[in-house]
């Protein structure tokens, strides 16, 4: 039976969970919400819903464990539901996850695309977040899980549940991608390679 | 000469190893192939800039104070 003192001693467990390891992670989580939906008041809606079914389903979270990782989970899934049924594009076959036998022969995407060390004095950062935020929603999932948030290859097979080689290639494609990106910007602003 | 096969491979493992993902074997490996040859090493300095470049050039964004106090309002523990 709960008595009071259960519950209140239930209440400042909860309490102590979200002051000091979910709060903490607010502006983190918002970073990333803005990545993905790249919208403040769609990444805000975001945030406030993933603290909500934070709150909802505290019991299956584990005190003291990776809390980062957990909300994350929370925000990655929120998303999907939300906004990628919001997109009037057409539902599409994830030929990654289906076909992996054919990644090895994928050479435009493959190839090692080499950058520049010169190039980056060019681009400011505005041209790096619009860079990211032109590379499709799966690419840009793991740069920013990795890159910027630094998550393990094991943590972001986790949070968005694919398999770690999956992980892998996305990551490899999505920063030559990023390269190519960046590199036709220099060359847009008039940076010319001249190497031969 | 470095293939395209080779440098391929080579990418990954430097990615790999800038992501602190390879066993301290395999590290240890990669490492002792790329001493000593400027090719390689200048393939592990240009991807260490991109990183660094990418997450300094990336904007952090931050909530809002009202929004925390919405949430905390809203939850109410």
């Amino acid at each position: 039976m709960l008595t009071t003192t259960n519950i209140n001693l239930e209440k400042e467990k909860q309490a102590r969970i979200f002051d000091q390891e979910f709060y903490p992670q607010a502006d983190a989580l918002f970073s990333f919400a803005y990545g993905l939906t790249r919208n403040e008041a769609d990444a805000s809606d975001l945030v406030q819903e993933t603290y909500l079914k934070a709150f909802r389903f505290i019991d299956s979270y584990l005190e003291g464990t990776n809390a980062k990782a957990w909300l994350f989970r929370i925000l990655k899934n929120a998303f999907i539901n939300n906004y990628r049924k919001k997109s009037k594009r057409p539902t599409q076959v994830d030929f990654e996850d289906l076909v992996n036998i054919h990644q090895e022969e994928d050479t435009a995407l493959n190839s090692y695309v080499d950058l520049r060390e010169d190039v980056y004095e060019r681009i400011i950062g505005d041209e790096v977040t619009i860079a990211i935020s032109n590379l499709s929603v799966d690419y840009r999932t793991v740069l920013l899980l990795c890159d910027i948030e630094g998550f393990t290859y094991e943590e972001i097979s986790k949070i968005i549940d694919i398999p770690i080689g999956t992980v892998r290639s996305r990551l490899f494609r999505a920063r030559n991608l990023l390269k190519k990106e960046l590199s036709a910007y220099a060359q847009s602003l008039g940076f010319e390679d001249k190497r031969k | 000469m470095i293939t395209q096969k080779n440098n391929q491979e080579l990418v990954r493992k430097v990615n790999m190893y800038l992501d602190n993902e390879l066993t301290p074997e395999a590290e240890r490996a990669l490492l002792r192939e790329i001493q000593g040859n400027p090719a390689y090493m200048q393939i592990l300095s240009k991807e260490k800039s991109f990183r660094e470049f990418i997450k300094s050039r990336v904007q952090r964004k931050k909530v809002s104070p009202a929004l925390i106090q919405s949430i905390k309002d809203k939850i109410n523990i």
